[in-house]
C-alpha cells in the first residue's frame, strides 16, 4: 500500500516541478540571504501573479489541445484602450475597463471562431491575432505610452491592484485574483463536467464529439477566457505601475506557454494541471529574480530558462512513456 | 406485426465510381444478435458506417422502430440508440475509465450550477459495470484508458453502450487481437447484453466466434445482402463459408 502511494506520487506530473522549485529556492537563498527578504519576495510576487493569471487560463486552453500566441498583445492593448477611453473623457475609468475586457472577449471569440469553424491551426490564427492586436495598440497611440493618472482613490483600481501591508510585507490585491482564479480553474479542470469536456476535447476530439461533447464551443470558450484573463492581467499591471505602453507584454506568450509546459501540462492536449502551472509560474519568475541576485548577468537568463524547459520536457516525456506502458 | 428495431431499405453508397453498397436491405429485431459476415470488400464496413452515421448514404432509407431517420453524424445515431464500437473504441486514452464511461453524460451533484461531477456515483456504477464485463479484478475505475489492454478497452466501450441503454450495439471486429480469455469475456458480455434487451450486430472475421453467440447470420457480397436468415444452430460453418465466397450459387447454377 505504502509502495503504491509512493509510486502514485512519483507518477505525478507535479512532482518534478515541485522538487525543482524547492532546489531553486534553496540554491538562491544559500548564495544570497537577501533573496528571501520580505522586500524581494513582495517585489517578485507583484509581477509573478500578473503573468500567472494568463498562465492559468492558458493551462485550460492547452489542455483542450489549443494555444494562444496573442495573449501578450492583448496584455499590452487592453490597458492602452482603457486609458485612451478614460483620458479622452468619453467614459469613466470603470466603464473603460469593462469595454477593454469586452473587446478582449471579442478577440478571444474571433480566435475561437477561426480555429473551430475554419479549422485553421491555433498557431497560425493566434499569430495573426498577435500582429493585429499589437498593431492596433501601436496605431491607436502612435507608439507613445498613454498618460495614466494616479487612480489609487477609485474603487476599481483598489480592487484590482490596490496595495496593503501585512506587517512589513506589502501585498497587492492581484495576488487574491491569482489565488482565487487558481482555485476556481483548478476546480473546473478536475471536478466539473466542463473540465471533463476540456480534457476529452484535447485528448481525442472525435471520440468526444461522438459522445455529444460540444468540442467547438468548449474550445471557443477557452479562447475567450484566455483573452479576458490577459486583459485583466494587463490592466492590473498597468494600474500597479502607472504605465500603459503599447508595446508592453511583447514576448509574454512564449514565457506563459513555457510556464504551463514546465508545470506538466501537455502541449498536445488532453492532460493539464493547475497546480503544476502555479509551480511553473513560480519556477520561471524566481529564476529570473534569483539570477540577478546571485550575480549572474541578466542577459544569461534565457540560457537557464531554455535548459529548464528542455530538462522538464525530458522528465515529462519519460513519465508519459512509463504511464502508457502501464507502470 | 410490430416494426423491427432497425430496417434499412435499398441502401446504396458510392465512392465516386465505386459502388460500395448496392441497394442493400437489412432488418434487426428487438433483443437479437446478428452476425454480419462477408469477404473483404463485401460492404460490411460501409453498411455499418452508414448505420452509425459515420458516412452519409447515397440513396435508400433507414427506419428506427418504423420511424424514418437520417443521421448526419455519429452523435445523431447515438441519440437514436445506435452505438458503434470500433477497434480503437473511441475512448479518450488520457482520461480514466470512469471519466470515459460518463463522457458527455456526466451526472452532476447538487447544487447543479457548480457543475460538479458526482464522482461517488460514477465510481459506484463503474465498479458494478466492470464486474459485469469481467475486468474488475485489479483495475480501479480511475485507471487511465491508456494503460488498459485492447480487450479491456473493448469491454469498457461495450459497458458504456450497455449502461446508456443503447438499443443497438454494433461491434466491428471486437474479438480481433484479443486473447482467448478476453474473447470469452466479450462474447459472454454480448450474450448478457441481449438478455437485458439490447440488440447487437456482430462483425468478425473469425466465423467460429460468430457462431458461438449470434441468433441469425447475414451474409454480404459485392455490396448486397445475399442471405439474411441463416440459423447458426441448423447450419454448418462450411455451408456459411460457401455462401460468403459465392460457391453455393455456382454449385446450384
Amino acid at each position: 500500500m505504502k509502495n503504491r502511494f509512493l509510486q502514485g506520487l512519483l507518477a505525478k506530473a507535479e512532482l518534478g516541478p515541485l522538487i525543482l522549485l524547492i532546489v531553486e529556492i534553496a540554491v538562491f537563498a544559500s548564495l544570497n540571504s537577501d533573496f528571501i527578504s520580505i522586500l524581494n519576495i513582495s517585489n517578485t510576487l507583484a509581477f509573478t501573479v500578473e503573468l500567472g493569471l494568463i498562465a492559468l487560463a492558458m493551462t485550460l486552453l492547452m489542455t483542450s489541445g489549443e494555444f494562444d500566441l496573442s495573449v501578450g498583445s492583448v496584455f499590452g492593448f487592453s490597458p492602452v484602450l482603457m486609458w485612451t477611453l478614460a483620458n479622452s473623457g468619453a467614459t469613466s475609468l470603470v466603464v473603460a475597463f469593462f469595454v477593454a475586457i469586452l473587446i478582449a472577449a471579442l478577440i478571444g471569440l474571433i480566435n475561437g471562431w477561426f480555429v473551430t469553424r475554419l479549422k485553421i491551426p491555433s498557431f497560425l490564427v493566434t499569430l495573426g491575432m498577435l500582429l493585429v492586436v499589437r498593431g492596433l495598440a501601436l496605431f491607436m497611440t502612435n507608439g507613445f505610452p498613454q498618460r495614466t493618472w494616479s487612480a489609487s482613490g477609485a474603487w476599481l483600481p483598489r480592487i484590482l491592484a490596490g496595495e496593503f501591508y501585512i506587517g512589513d510585507f506589502r501585498v497587492y490585491a492581484s495576488i487574491f485574483w491569482f489565488l482565487g482564479s487558481a482555485i476556481v480553474l483548478g476546480y473546473v479542470l478536475t471536478r466539473t463536467k466542463i473540465g471533463n469536456w476540456i480534457q476529452a476535447s484535447g485528448g481525442n476530439p472525435n471520440a468526444a464529439r461522438a459522445r455529444g461533447v460540444n468540442v467547438n464551443r468548449t474550445k471557443a470558450g477557452l479562447f475567450v477566457l484566455c483573452s479576458v484573463m490577459s486583459a485583466l492581467a494587463g490592466t492590473i499591471s498597468s494600474i500597479r505601475t502607472s504605465a500603459a505602453n503599447p508595446d508592453s507584454g511583447t514576448g509574454y506568450e512564449l514565457e506563459v506557454i513555457a510556464m504551463v509546459v514546465i508545470g506538466g501540462t501537455a502541449l498536445t492536449g488532453g492532460r493539464g494541471t493547475i497546480v503544476g502551472t502555479v509551480l511553473g509560474v513560480l519556477i520561471l519568475r524566481i529564476m529570473r529574480n534569483g539570477i540577478v541576485f546571485v550575480g549572474v548577468p541578466g542577459l544569461a537568463y534565457n540560457i537557464f530558462i531554455g535548459a529548464i524547459i528542455l530538462g522538464m520536457m525530458a522528465l515529462h516525456s519519460g513519465l508519459e512513456r512509463r504511464h502508457n506502458a502501464g507502470a | 406485426m410490430s416494426e423491427p428495431l432497425i430496417r434499412m431499405e435499398r441502401v446504396s453508397k458510392s465512392y465516386g465510381q465505386v459502388k460500395a453498397l448496392a441497394e442493400a436491405n437489412l432488418t434487426v429485431g428487438e433483443s437479437e444478435i446478428i452476425g454480419l459476415l462477408g469477404d473483404n470488400g463485401a460492404g460490411k464496413s460501409t453498411l455499418i458506417k452508414v448505420l452509425s452515421g459515420a458516412v452519409p448514404l447515397t440513396s435508400g432509407e433507414i427506419f428506427v422502430r418504423g420511424r424514418k431517420v437520417s443521421f448526419k453524424s455519429t452523435s445523431d445515431a447515438i441519440a437514436h440508440g445506435i452505438e458503434t464500437i470500433y477497434q480503437d473504441s473511441a475512448l479518450v486514452t488520457q482520461l480514466s475509465i470512469v471519466r470515459n464511461l460518463f463522457l458527455g453524460r456526466e451526472p452532476l451533484r447538487r447544487p447543479r450550477f457548480l457543475n460538479q461531477m458526482d464522482h461517488a456515483k460514477m465510481e459506484r456504477v463503474a465498479r458494478d459495470l466492470l464486474k459485469r464485463v469481467g475486468i474488475s479484478k485489479d483495475i480501479p475505475p480511475n485507471t487511465p484508458i491508456g494503460s488498459l489492454s485492447g480487450g479491456e478497452r473493448q469491454s469498457v466501450a461495450i459497458a458504456r453502450a450497455m449502461y446508456f441503454e443503447s438499443d443497438l450495439i454494433i461491434l466491428d471486429e471486437p474479438t480481433n487481437n484479443l486473447g482467448v480469455a478476453e474473447t470469452k469475456g466479450v462474447l459472454s458480455f454480448i450474450r448478457s447484453a441481449r438478455d437485458s434487451g439490447h440488440s447487437c450486430i456482430f462483425i468478425a472475421h473469425n466465423i467460429h466466434h460468430v457462431f458461438q453467440v449470434v441468433d441469425r447470420i447475414v451474409v454480404m457480397r459485392r455490396g448486397q445482402v445475399v442471405a439474411d436468415d441463416i440459423d447458426p444452430r441448423h447450419t454448418s460453418v462450411d455451408a456459411v463459408e460457401r455462401v460468403i465466397t459465392g460457391m453455393s450459387e455456382e454449385e446450384e447454377g
